[in-house]
């Protein structure tokens, strides 16, 4: 992962001089900014793939804010989003940060609040962006394990001691050990409770059930890991 | 205005006559021969039915009564079918067909006077004081942001290491700039509530009250209001600014609404009353059985400003007053019993003409 990629705020407003205002404020807290007058035109753009934040206008003229949320959710665009309303109101606000919002600030609003909110925003981004990236390494090496050493994994995963393991494959218990030596070098855990940790992550992704909480037999979909 | 419930029966009361009717018109037709076009009168029940059901009820009452014509004559084939007998048929369907086609087609120009009402009403509602005040109220907070967030930036950018004087200034040319933009907006409401002199024309109030009830009616069907007119006949016309005392009806209407809201369904009653009140007055009165007003408000009701909605610029009401008394009439505010409240104004029947000018027509009889 790239340490020194710069942040990029998002601002999405119809009204240009709230734009132009708001473009002076987040460079002068020496953040890259760029804005948009629209919804359109903003999904149109081309996003760089740094970590950032999206400032939205809850009223933009052909989108309610809210749908617009929605909307990118749908087509999984994980922005964290601020949203800055003239119109504020209660239920709005709500129905917003249930949605996962950052923060809904109603105008005129303290530039303090607005500030902490991209922030916030960015330190979120950032945070997923490095999930993501750790995620897809530990992917990258489950698919480097032969089939035997999955199979291995699973049962390890699930608290078998070797002999165990030994006994439901049928093969040596010597033959156990080596292949965990092997799939620990090649997932590059340290120990089992490392091994344990990204077993739970691929889990968590393929959404299927590991079952090692209650002993039931695993079902893991090897072609979509 | 009929109410929801006035219209519900009545549509029971025309598809039981619509049925009586087919029905014996079917008995009629079996029994007589096909010579005698009894199916003609079919006609008639796709004409009651166009009264009360949509484009699709049409439709299908037309082809039952088609197919009862069919019907009957299978039914009545005890001796073959003569030449006049199949035209006679034939012209019958003809009949009901065309009435059909033609009821279908007046429920088709219905819905799109329907349609063209409420568009109508919603830019009505658009150029409403409530419209307004709201609008006013986004198109001042906008620059003020604006105002606020370049403030702050500048403040920023002076703070900074060297200080960088080239976007302060873009701020702060940026802040003058928003400000005349606010304050144009300022001079727009000073003009609005001072009230501008009323365009005089002959006007008759009980229609344009009807009018203005026409451009609520989505809010009443959605708020589930039973509203009433009691609209005397001897109220005479009155000189006046149709526009200007239709926002104040609108503006008086749209209050009660938002009052009735918060009533129980089933006891949001809407009654507008005109009558004359004495020789030289009519009196419009508009009660609802919402909310109401405490006793404490009713004196500040009309008071710039004022106001008990969340979003409301409180600015409705004080125009109303401003409209009436520039017309020479009186507005004020009781309570309802058991609850809600009134409001009531009063316009004078020469209102509008130059009250010089008219004593020196009365006076001056030998203008002949």
């Amino acid at each position: 992962m790239k340490k020194d990629d710069k942040p990029i705020v998002f601002v999405v407003d119809d009204d240009p001089s709230v734009r132009e205002a708001l473009d002076s404020l987040i460079r002068s807290i020496k953040l890259n900014v760029l804005t948009f007058s629209s919804a359109a035109e903003f999904l149109s753009f081309k996003r760089p793939d740094v970590p950032g934040c999206l400032v939205l206008d809850v009223r933009l003229p052909e989108l309610n804010g809210l749908d617009f949320q929605h909307e990118l959710a749908k087509s999984n665009v994980v922005l964290p989003i601020v949203f800055i309303s003239a119109h504020g109101d209660i239920r709005m606000s709500v129905r917003a940060i249930k949605a996962g919002a950052i923060d809904f600030l109603a105008k005129p609003f303290c530039h303090q609040d607005l500030i902490d909110a991209i922030h916030a925003g960015i330190d979120q981004d950032r945070a997923r962006r490095q999930t993501e990236t750790i995620l897809l390494e530990i992917k990258d090496r489950f698919a480097l394990l032969t089939a035997r050493e999955r199979q291995v994994m699973l049962e390890v995963v699930r608290g078998r001691l070797n002999k165990q393991i030994a006994a439901k494959f049928k093969i040596s218990e010597l033959t156990v050990k080596v292949h965990r030596a092997h799939l620990m070098h090649k997932m590059k855990a340290q120990t089992l409770v490392d091994l344990v940790r990204m077993a739970d992550d691929l889990h968590a992704q393929a959404d299927v059930g590991i079952g090692h909480w209650h002993g039931a037999r695993p079902n893991w979909n090897f072609a979509r890991l | 205005m009929v109410s929801q419930e006035l219209r519900v029966s009545t549509a029971w009361v025309l598809a039981f006559v619509a049925i009586a009717i087919a029905t014996a018109i079917f008995i009629a037709d079996t029994i007589t021969e096909l010579d005698i076009a009894c199916p003609v009168f079919y006609t008639a029940v796709v004409l009651i039915a166009a009264q009360f059901c949509g484009k699709r009820g049409i439709v299908f009452v037309g082809l039952a009564c088609i197919a009862l014509t069919l019907l009957s004559d299978l039914l009545t084939i005890d001796v073959a079918p003569s030449q006049a007998g199949v035209i006679n048929t034939c012209i019958s369907l003809a009949a009901i067909a065309a009435t059909t086609c033609l009821a279908v087609k007046i429920e088709m120009e219905k819905e799109a006077t329907f349609e063209a009402r409420s568009q109508l009403a919603h830019v009505a509602r658009m150029t409403t004081l409530e419209g307004m005040t709201a609008n006013i109220a986004h198109e001042v907070n906008q620059p003020l942001t604006a105002v606020l967030i370049n403030g702050n930036a500048c403040l920023h950018w002076l703070g900074a290491e060297p200080p960088d004087l080239n976007e302060a200034r873009k701020n702060i040319t940026n802040i003058v700039r928003d400000a005349n933009r606010a304050s144009k907006i300022v001079v727009q409401v000073r003009d609005l509530t001072k009230g501008q002199p009323p365009v005089s024309e002959r006007l008759r109030l009980n229609e344009i009250i009807l009018a203005t009830t026409v451009l609520i009616d989505r809010e009443i069907r959605q708020n589930q209001i039973l509203i009433q007119t009691q609209l005397s006949d001897d109220v005479p016309p009155i000189s006046g600014d149709r526009v200007q005392l239709q926002q104040v009806l609108l503006n008086l209407f749209l209050n009660s609404i938002e009052a009735l809201r918060l009533a129980a369904v089933g006891s949001r009653h809407l009654v507008i009353v005109s009558t004359k009140s004495s020789s030289n007055n009519v009196l419009i009165s508009v009660r609802d059985t919402g909310k109401g007003i405490s006793s404490r408000n009713l004196n500040c009701l009309f008071d710039p400003f004022y106001t008990t909605k969340s979003g409301g610029l409180g600015i409705g009401l004080t125009i109303s007053r401003s409209i009436v008394e520039s017309h020479g009439g009186r507005i004020w505010a009781t309570p309802n019993s058991p609850c809600g409240a009134v409001f009531h104004f009063t316009l004078p029947i020469d209102a509008g003409v130059d009250r010089s000018v008219k004593n020196q027509l009365s006076a001056g009889k030998f203008f002949a």
